[in-house]
């Protein structure tokens, strides 16, 4: 105990000599405090809800572990950080294999670097390999899909409203982003889930199977019966998530696309 | 007006009528059609930055070798993803392969490398992998049977554009995929490997050898 308190105090010396060392210790306590501890439970895929009364005999729910999330999307600010210290991920030198030509195209200065008034709205236009580079760099991971669904779903505390949230994001022509937390955020404590942007998962290149399946390949699932399993209008909008996520490659990116990193609770 | 009917329509396979009352989804995707056609077009300027060499994630092979993807390079590779518990598709897969690799001359086979990684990161250990590759009759060295992270399996399958999902049961749904890279780790073929005919395949690193 005591030797730990001597090297707590000794790096405290160490950093105060170097104005660096500072700034990321400053900047890893804020991290800390931007995440949320999102506690384990489970939650009902929209394709695992049946319709069909003979099929109702269970309701399959997907159980969640208990994780850290972010609580906000990742802003430009954070981003520009994460370019500024790791430049094999700045729009000029990143890989081609790594993104398409649309790499942070909103950040239009001559060094390519974030425009000061978006400094805290969430970062888009960034591939999954590059969201995936910024969480690793971070210490942390993206979310997986069921994490990211069970988070929006909030225990169920509040659906009817939040599908009314969702179903008028999806449903108006893009607006300019607002900032982060600029509503409130949900009863996990969790900001933006819904009406800001889409985001990346870490395992976005996934089959929707159900549970029992195995080896089909299935891939009928929106011309078939997996669509019609979505039992009333509101899952709609989760089926559209499903299948955005669904559509996407580690490359793309998308003017409304961006991301919020995660971490095991361990 | 018309170019957002374009990005919609762009949805089409997916989401086809819901696309169109919600514009906010169909945005997203203004600029995705161009990935179509980025597999037939070579782009030897930019070869190294294409590669999938620029991963860096740690492998280790049935004989308990690590290894990193760029090790591939210098030759032209077979590459697929499988799960030795996987009853059906996996082990055509490795027939496709086979078949892939029966279309060479000896000479060709030898300047080719087959390249399987495991989805199924628990299960296929080295030992695991080496008792598949015997049951599968697979003895060339220019074969490697890999496993890695989870972390490592899913920025392959990314990369690769192999969608797939472990399942209750612990087994994977998975999509099926052969690809064949050049020499410098660029994607320049890919072919469902359940198809038996694999001319295009074999044809494509043919064209690699010459």
């Amino acid at each position: 105990m005591k030797s730990k308190h001597s090297t707590f105090i000794s790096t405290l010396v160490l950093s105060s000599c170097l104005f660096s060392a500072v700034a990321v210790s400053a900047e890893d306590m804020v991290r800390v405090e931007d995440m949320v501890l999102v506690p384990e439970g489970s939650f009902t895929p929209f394709f695992l809800k049946k319709d069909d009364i003979t099929n109702s005999s269970s309701v399959a729910t997907t159980a969640v572990d208990a994780f850290w999330l972010d609580a906000t999307p990742v802003t430009n600010r954070k981003f520009q950080a994460f370019v500024n210290k790791h430049p094999d991920w700045h729009k000029s030198n990143i890989k081609k294999i790594f993104t398409d030509s649309h790499y942070l195209e909103h950040w239009q200065s001559t060094q390519g670097s974030a425009d000061s008034a978006d400094l805290d709205k969430p970062v888009v236009n960034v591939s999954w390999f590059a969201a995936a580079a910024y969480c690793e760099a971070q210490d942390k991971r993206l979310p997986s899909t069921d994490e990211w669904e069970y988070t929006l779903t909030d225990n169920d505390r509040d659906t009817e409203n939040l599908q009314k949230q969702i179903m008028a994001w999806y449903s108006v022509p893009n607006k300019e982003l607002p900032t982060v937390r600029s509503k409130p955020a949900n009863g996990f404590g969790i900001f933006d889930m819904a009406g800001l942007i889409w985001e990346w998962t870490a395992d976005f290149n996934s089959y929707m199977a159900p549970p029992d399946s195995r080896n089909s390949g299935d891939k009928n699932l929106f011309c078939g019966s997996g669509s019609l399993n979505a039992s009333n209008l509101s899952d709609y909008a989760a089926f559209m998530r499903y299948s955005y996520r669904e559509s996407l490659k580690g490359n793309f990116t998308g003017k409304n696309l961006g991301f919020r990193c995660a971490k095991d609770a361990k | 007006m018309k170019k957002n009917l374009k990005r919609k329509l762009l949805l089409l396979l997916t989401v086809s009528s819901l696309a169109v009352s919600f514009p906010a989804f169909a945005e997203n995707h203004d600029h995705h059609h161009q990935h179509e056609t980025m597999l037939s077009t070579p782009d030897i300027s930019n070869a190294s930055t294409d590669s999938i060499f620029n991963i860096t994630d740690n492998w280790t092979a049935a004989n308990g070798k690590t290894f990193q993807l760029n090790k591939l390079g210098g030759k032209p590779t077979v590459v697929a993803m499988i799960y030795t518990s996987c009853q059906y598709v996996c082990p055509l897969t490795i027939q496709n392969i086979k078949r892939i690799e029966r279309s060479l001359s000896a000479a060709q086979a030898g300047k080719v490398n087959f390249a399987v990684f495991s989805f199924d990161p628990k299960r296929d250990t080295p030992a695991k992998l080496t008792e598949f590759a015997k049951l599968h009759s697979i003895t060339s060295p220019s074969w490697v049977l890999a496993q890695g992270s989870e972390g490592a399996v899913r920025k392959l399958a990314v990369t690769l554009g192999i969608k797939y999902k472990k399942v209750q049961s612990g087994d994977y749904e998975h999509d099926a995929t052969i690809s064949i890279l050049d020499s410098n780790g660029v994607i320049k073929f890919q072919a469902d490997a359940m198809n038996k005919n694999v001319d295009g395949a074999a044809d494509a690193l043919k064209a690699l050898l010459h």
